[in-house]
């Protein structure tokens, strides 16, 4: 290791030494939650310094097998978001449980190394040590209410399935290596290049890895038929804990996605992206019907999130297509996505203060009554998954679709699926706006206190959801130039 | 009035309600009166700066005027761009003066919730005069979702029994139409786009795109598939037969208010959306699409007239009589006629007024009886002699009587149809029959004879009209009587974008029918 990998990695170090300071701070101060988010926050506030320093140009460690560019520093600071915005609403929900904050924390930010790490691979080995250490930490956190047993049948179905897709896409891995003879993904482009232009025959082995590979992920983004551990693990988990699981470990796919497919398989695009738009119609048509059906909030948003899934699988695959917009879509909803979706499972988390409460529709009934600000927050919130402008989730569905629509083909038969998906999730979503505004609640309760944290981290994710659907090209540059750097 | 032009005069008249909006919010939530006087006060204040607007404006110039561009998303070439020409500004002014109005005749009805009602209320406002005002296709569709979320609660918070399955209804019929209309948006600026370039300078203004659809850029199969994604929006909220089925729900269940607004205006961001995107944009598309649109809205006239005609329900009937009414404007718009379409846009605005002030009307009675049940009505006319004259005046209006302005619309309606498709317009004139027949039964049943024994049971409930209802129903009619003796001040404004959008249309030439296998 030289000096310069080590000022590349710095973020990643950095990473890996605040989730030891934070249990240190915890041996120190034991059983203490505020030290712990000192801790926290500020070690993810120089996460995201280092982050934006080391990013600024496009830089190689260890041989090419860790690369920093645009792409990993837009990603690296949305995992840092996601983590930062976790923290905010989680402490509250934790607390009236007895659950520890610190060792929390400590796991989330373990999980963002690992997705970090990823973001960053530029060699297969080490795509596929970020993706453990990323979810390894994830099967702990859905199963962080021992006690309950919906956690731990949770945290079990989502560990079982997850070890089992990450070896299916180990196998994928292999057959490549053993292919292509290395684990370097500018090199397994290069073969592919090869291969698309027929100079190498395409084997038999090498489409068995493209599906071990392609199945590998789809586990991994809960894409429809590959979906079955999401909604158990999520209605099972901590709402917190789901609300992270719905955003963080989701868009880390996606990363490795990006990483493998758009730059190691990229030119194989031919054969493996029918296969994603298949996924994406599946995806969310099928996760948009389930959702219809649901009373649970929490397992609504569950579905909901396989719907979105899709959606962002819909821009994935106009890339796939040539279109470079479709990368751009994707990263861009990729945020919203973020912003909204950890915002409306933080009102869901904040209303479950009191313990008992499930997230059943009826417990939503007449809420604006009791909680005006938490009923306003959360139709914002609902309203921005639908796609009603002017929210950040409107212009990325926007993006999402003007992507596809300028492939055209196939991909405008998706964009009209896209909005007709649109459509019946306006049902779901405001159906839960019609409980909260337009029914009387079953009886009398009293006003919930919320900490302070937790109102700033809605005010964040207000702000962001209200601005960036407002002045999209703040975000719509970033993305630009993220994209641009496969 | 040269210092006008120097004003924002269209973004204050657009976003002078949602400052409004935003000073409700902060007030303390005990306060209902408050509320109600801020929320009066703004929309008055925007109705004035219209008024101005509308008094500095040339009336022979048919391009936008008062117009202001800013760049908004310049990586797809989206500008916040508006401005007014004559069809916009009437409606504009149609907006704020019913707003006001309707504000005004909330303040006795809606008792609950005020705050968030009138807050609602004025996001409405900013929605309606935005999709008039917008120059630019992205901007258009921003305002064009805006108007759902308010009117979905109004009619979802403040509606009748039966409001959450009407408001519910509303919104996924509008979301589909639109949504589809998004898709054929993005694929419209992406042929343009395509077509000068790969740049995105100009892919959503609307004038840009007009001049590149002169040029038969937007004709062929895409042109007639794009021009189904507008129509099924517009069409939806127009509505036009078949998509007209959440219209008697929505107007039953919604509150007088929403009512009016939903009649006065919301049916009309069709009727303009027609004119002023579908036409420009797709004059192929539209001349093959035109027979059937007007085999549509003929089966609309007729078919609104009967349902109405069987109505035991007043409202339901008002309602009925508005899908029959705003039949006549689609016809009138795709007969490609002059006359007919300056016919369908005072028809748009007569029936903004009329139908707003039969809202109004029916409100008034129910908030004595609770009921709206025709059969239990009668002799109204002895009881509240006010308020029967004011029905008795706008029922007329609604059937056509010459000397108020809904003759002159459905007339010249009929004249450009006349001239266009003379089977057409003897449909539809046979229709006017109809019309006289629902409305004048409904008045004999509702006005004359002894007075029945609901409303003897009702005693001194059954109160002639208070000022403040008076108030909300002066204006109107004085307006149904102005543009009935002088349609010229309507049509004097409106005759450049008339000619500007036929000229459009009568430059092309169908879409062979062959394209559509």
């Amino acid at each position: 290791m030289t000096f310069q990998d080590a000022t590349v990695l710095a973020p990643f170090i950095a990473a890996i030494l605040v989730a030891l300071a934070i249990l240190t701070v915890d041996f120190i101060f034991p059983g203490r939650k505020v030290p712990a988010l000192i801790a926290t926050f500020m070690g993810l506030a120089l996460i995201a310094v280092l982050v934006l320093i080391t990013g600024q140009s496009t830089f190689e460690a260890f041989g090419g097998a860790y690369d920093v560019d645009p792409l990993t520093t837009f990603l690296d600071l949305l995992f840092v978001s996601i983590v930062a915005l976790t923290m905010a609403f989680a402490p509250d929900y934790l607390e009236e449980r007895g659950l520890p904050v610190p060792e929390f924390a400590a796991l989330l930010v373990f999980a963002m190394s690992g997705a970090m790490l990823l973001a960053a691979s530029g060699d297969l080995l080490v795509l596929f040590l970020g993706l453990e250490l990323m979810v390894l930490p994830g099967y702990v956190l859905a199963g962080y209410h021992k006690t309950d047993g919906y956690s731990t049948e949770g945290a079990i179905k989502y560990f079982l399935l997850g070890s089992f897709s990450s070896a299916i896409f180990l196998f994928g891995l292999a057959f490549v290596w053993g292919i292509t003879g290395t684990t370097n993904i500018a090199e397994v482009a290069a073969y592919m290049g090869q291969v698309a232009a027929g100079a190498i025959p395409m084997s038999p082995g090498l489409g068995l890895a493209l599906a071990f590979m392609t199945t590998g992920v789809a586990f991994k983004i809960a894409a429809v038929p590959f979906h079955y551990w999401t909604p158990d693990a999520y209605q099972g988990s901590p709402t917190p804990v789901t609300g992270y699981l719905s955003v963080g470990p989701k868009i880390g796919a996606f990363a490795l996605i990006i990483r493998l497919f758009a730059q190691g398989l990229a030119d194989l695009a031919i054969d493996w992206n029918i296969v994603f738009m298949v996924l994406a119609a599946l995806t969310m048509t099928l996760g948009n019907l389930v959702a219809l059906q649901q009373d649970n909030v929490k397992r609504m948003l569950a579905y909901s999130s396989i719907a979105h899934t899709g959606y962002m699988l819909v821009g994935f695959a106009a890339y796939g297509a040539g279109n470079i917009a479709g990368m751009e879509a994707l990263l861009f909803y990729g945020a919203a996505y973020t912003f909204m979706n950890l915002g409306a499972f933080a009102v869901v988390a904040a209303l479950q203060r009191r313990t008992g409460v499930t997230s059943n529709l009826s417990t939503f009934a007449g809420l604006v009554r009791r909680e005006p600000a938490m009923a306003w927050l959360l139709t914002l919130f609902l309203l921005s998954l639908t796609g009603i402008p002017p929210t950040v989730g409107f212009f990325g569905k926007f993006l999402v679709i003007s992507a596809a629509v300028e492939v055209g083909g196939p991909l405008t038969a998706l964009a009209i699926l896209t909005v007709l998906n649109a459509a019946i999730a306006a049902f779901y979503y405001l159906r839960v706006v019609v409980y909260m505004f337009m029914r009387d609640p079953a009886g009398e309760l009293p006003r919930l206190r919320h900490g302070r944290l937790l109102w700033a981290g809605l005010a964040v994710s207000t702000f962001l959801t209200i601005i960036l659907g407002v002045f999209p090209n703040l975000l719509l540059e970033i993305v630009g130039v993220a994209a641009a750097a496969i | 009035m040269t210092w006008l032009n120097d004003l924002p005069i269209v973004t204050l008249v657009t976003f002078l309600p949602a400052l409004g909006a935003l000073v409700i919010a902060f007030t303390p939530t005990g306060r209902p009166n408050m509320a109600r006087y801020l929320a009066l006060g703004f929309a008055l204040a925007a109705w004035v700066v219209s008024l101005v607007m509308l008094a500095g404006f040339v009336a022979g110039d048919p391009a936008f005027q008062f117009t202001e561009s800013l760049a908004w998303i310049p990586t797809f070439g989206i500008n916040y761009a508006v401005g007014v020409d004559g069809l916009s500004i009437v409606l504009v002014v149609l907006t704020t003066t019913l707003t006001w109005i309707s504000i005004l005749a909330s303040f006795g009805p809606i008792q609950n919730r005020v705050k968030e009602y009138m807050i609602s209320f004025l996001v409405l406002e900013v929605g309606m005069i935005g999709v008039f005002v917008a120059m630019d296709l992205f901007l258009f569709y921003i305002f064009w979702e805006l108007v759902l979320v308010p009117m979905y609660l109004i009619i979802g918070i403040w509606g009748g029994k039966n409001r959450i399955y009407a408001t519910i209804k509303f919104v996924l019929y509008t979301l589909v139409g639109s949504l589809l209309m998004l898709v054929a948006i993005l694929a419209t600026a992406y042929t343009y786009q395509s077509g000068h370039g790969g740049s995105w300078a100009g892919a959503f203004d609307v004038q840009a795109l007009a001049d590149y659809a002169a040029t038969g850029a937007f004709g062929g199969t895409f042109g007639l598939i794009a021009f189904g994604a507008f129509f099924l929006a517009f069409a939806i909220k127009v509505p036009m037969f078949p998509f007209h089925t959440w219209l008697p729900d929505a107007h039953v269940e919604a509150p007088t208010a929403g009512s009016v607004i939903l009649a006065g205006v919301l049916l009309k961001l069709g009727g303009y959306g027609f004119i002023r995107f579908a036409l420009p944009l797709f004059p192929e598309a539209a001349h093959s699409w035109a027979p059937l649109i007007i085999v549509l809205s003929l089966i609309a006239i007729i078919y609104g007239a009967i349902v109405a005609l069987v109505q035991p329900d007043l409202k339901k009937l008002v309602a009925y009589s508005s899908v029959s009414h705003m039949g006549f404007v689609t016809l009138g718009i795709f007969v490609f006629q002059q006359q007919g379409m300056q016919g369908a846009i005072l028809q748009m605005v007569n029936h903004g007024l009329i139908t707003g002030a039969l809202f109004l009307l029916v409100g008034v009675i129910y908030e004595r009886t609770h009921d709206r049940t025709i059969a239990k009505m009668g002799g109204l006319g002895g009881a509240v002699p006010v308020y029967a004259a004011a029905f008795g005046f706008f029922v007329f209006a609604s059937v056509g009587l010459p000397g108020l302005s809904g003759f002159v619309g459905e007339f010249l309606t009929l004249v450009g149809t006349f001239a266009a498709n003379p089977a057409a317009a003897a449909v539809a004139t046979f229709v006017m029959i109809l019309a006289a027949g629902y409305l004048l039964w409904m008045l004999q049943r509702v006005l004359f004879g002894e007075l029945s024994d609901f409303l003897k049971g009702l005693g001194g409930h059954l109160t002639d009209m208070r000022p403040i209802e008076a108030l909300t129903l002066v204006p109107l009619g004085v307006l149904v009587v102005v543009f009935g003796l002088w349609p010229g001040l309507i049509l004097d404004l409106i005759g450049g974008s008339v000619d500007s959008a036929l000229a459009a249309v009568s430059q092309a030439a169908p879409v062979a029918l062959g394209l559509w296998r």
